[in-house]
């Protein structure tokens, strides 16, 4: 394969719960083996996202043709998040945005997000983030969500992560109408024809892969792709290419020049 | 930067024998492939020679009428290896012993979290004597998922007293998820009896350090077909940097040995 390969979701630090630790040598063994050339790292475990982004950096700053940097914003701290924001990007060169709604206890539409949101639509970035939650209110679906998002936000980029770990029709459809909508495919399952599925509903422009390091191995995830019954083509745009357009990665470069 | 160490074209290149395969319709939602046909085809296409099954019906609702599904399913196709299911509070111990060697079943499953019962001696322990004297592994799924049932874990100390009063019976850990991981490398390390299949066992290097522990010969690949894919898994192993002997016996040799085929 000669296109680049791009992890688009993974985790700097340590997570001691489950017995990962921040090692960044182990890190790009795994990347070596995968065949991994850049992943995109984030750090969401603390409070304070200035001190996980700035964990986030030390990986960068470690190898940076390797790693490149994402912001974490927590409506938690208002007061703080859209200065972080402009410190992750403007100073770190962060190259886009993670939030976690789960710790917040409201779904991604939630108005608490929104001066986020306004930052990163200004920036025209994307932001990743779960596309449902166990607080949803009852009849939520994933294609109204982000329709009313993309609406409100029109130069943001939606991903949805780990949308391949089941069939999940609403977000592969939500992808496919919508031109600003990604699905990545982290997951601990492996849903036999996930991937096939997203590509056939979706297309194949519209999904990234994304291993979950250092959680998940990324030579299992990368697998789900790799050994997917779809054409050569698509696997090098989820594998890479999709990746290097949506971030814009062969232009100006962030987080460290591919 | 470019990586060449993705191979779109992977095949597996040592003999694949998937450790944990179902076979059959579950009653709590419709699976992608139900029948040994569309089993045997998966298997073709990701490079797996044979595959230890089970039935689905006989860990949730009734082992004998599941296991003898599961014979019917697999007809006479030599590639696929019964598991039966056992649920020893219920099951009578003679009569599903025939039934196992009647049907030359290599390996036995008990899934004491769905079946709602202690592994203790106890309850298991004249079914763990049997087993042991015939040579036959037991499988010890670490969770169990229905829609209708929460998927509680093992209880690893049960298995831990239990399983070493039996230093003689090989037992399998499987379908181990990175949130057992608290538990699982420590019961490996004090049961030298005991083996783990790795279907679910995704979390970062973690197999590479399971092997650490346990050595190659107590790990085992699984697929957790038709639930997951069977490839994937693969993948990795060959992806950990084994040698081809390590490879061969994780991929494989550890199952057929102890299935002694």
């Amino acid at each position: 394969m000669d296109t680049p390969v791009i992890d688009f979701h993974s985790h700097a630090g340590s997570w001691g719960r489950y017995g990962v630790d921040a090692d960044c040598d182990l890190y790009l063994k795994v990347m070596d083996a995968a065949g991994v050339d850049r992943t995109c790292i984030n750090c969401i475990w603390f409070g304070d996202a200035r001190r996980g982004n700035d964990l986030v950096m030390e990986y960068v700053k470690q190898a940076p043709d390797r790693f490149i940097g994402v912001a974490f914003a927590t409506p938690h701290y208002p007061e703080e998040a859209v200065k972080e924001l402009e410190r992750a990007v403007h100073e770190l060169g962060m190259a886009y945005v993670k939030i976690y709604p789960d710790y917040f206890g409201r779904p991604n539409d939630d108005p608490a997000y929104f001066p986020i949101y306004e930052w990163v639509d200004e920036h025209e970035m994307a932001v990743m983030c779960h596309a449902t939650y166990p607080f949803d209110p009852p009849g939520t679906t994933i294609e109204g969500r982000f329709t009313a998002l993309s609406d409100r936000f029109p130069n943001m980029r939606w991903v949805m992560a780990h949308t391949a770990g089941t069939l999940d029709a609403d977000a592969a459809e939500t992808a496919r109408v919508l031109p600003n909508v990604y699905m990545e495919t982290c997951s601990s399952r492996t849903a036999l024809g996930a991937t096939e599925f997203n590509v056939e509903r979706a297309g194949e422009d519209k999904v990234l892969y994304g291993s979950d390091m250092a959680l998940m191995d990324a030579r299992q995830q990368i697998a789900k792709v790799v050994t997917a019954d779809i054409p050569r083509r698509a696997k090098e745009k989820i594998l890479g290419l999709n990746a290097i357009r949506l971030l814009r990665l062969d232009g100006p470069a962030k987080g460290g020049a591919i | 930067m470019m990586t060449p160490g993705v191979d779109l074209d992977f095949r597996p290149t040592v003999p694949a024998f998937d450790a944990n395969a179902a076979l059959g319709r579950r009653h709590d939602r419709r699976v992608a492939v139900d029948d040994a046909a569309g089993l045997l085809a998966e298997m073709d296409r990701a490079g797996v020679e044979r595959a230890l099954v089970y039935a689905p019906h006989a860990a949730a609702f009734d082992s004998a009428e599941g296991n003898a599904g599961l014979l019917e399913a697999i007809g006479d196709e030599s590639r696929l290896a019964p598991q039966f299911v056992c649920n020893p509070p219920f099951d009578d111990l003679d009569e599903t012993a025939a039934q196992i060697e009647a049907a030359d079943a290599r390996a036995v499953r008990m899934v004491p979290t769905l079946h709602h019962y202690p592994f203790r001696s106890w309850v298991v322990g004249g079914w763990l004597e049997w087993l042991s004297a015939r040579g036959i592994p037991l499988w010890l799924p670490a969770s169990y998922e229905t829609n209708w049932h929460d998927g509680a874990d093992l209880d690893a100390h049960a298995v831990h007293e239990t399983v070493r009063q039996f230093p003689d019976l090989t037992v399998v850990l499987c379908e181990v998820h990175y949130v057992q991981a608290s538990w699982a490398p420590p019961l490996l390390r004090s049961l030298p009896n005991l083996s783990i299949e790795v279907s679910r066992y995704v979390i970062a290097d973690g197999i590479a350090q399971l092997l650490g522990i346990v050595g190659p010969g107590r790990v085992m690949f699984g697929s957790r077909f038709p639930e997951q894919a069977i490839a994937p898994q693969l993948y990795h192993l060959h992806r950990l940097g084994l040698n081809e002997t390590d490879l061969r016996a994780v991929c494989g040799g550890n199952l057929a040995r102890l299935l002694r085929m």
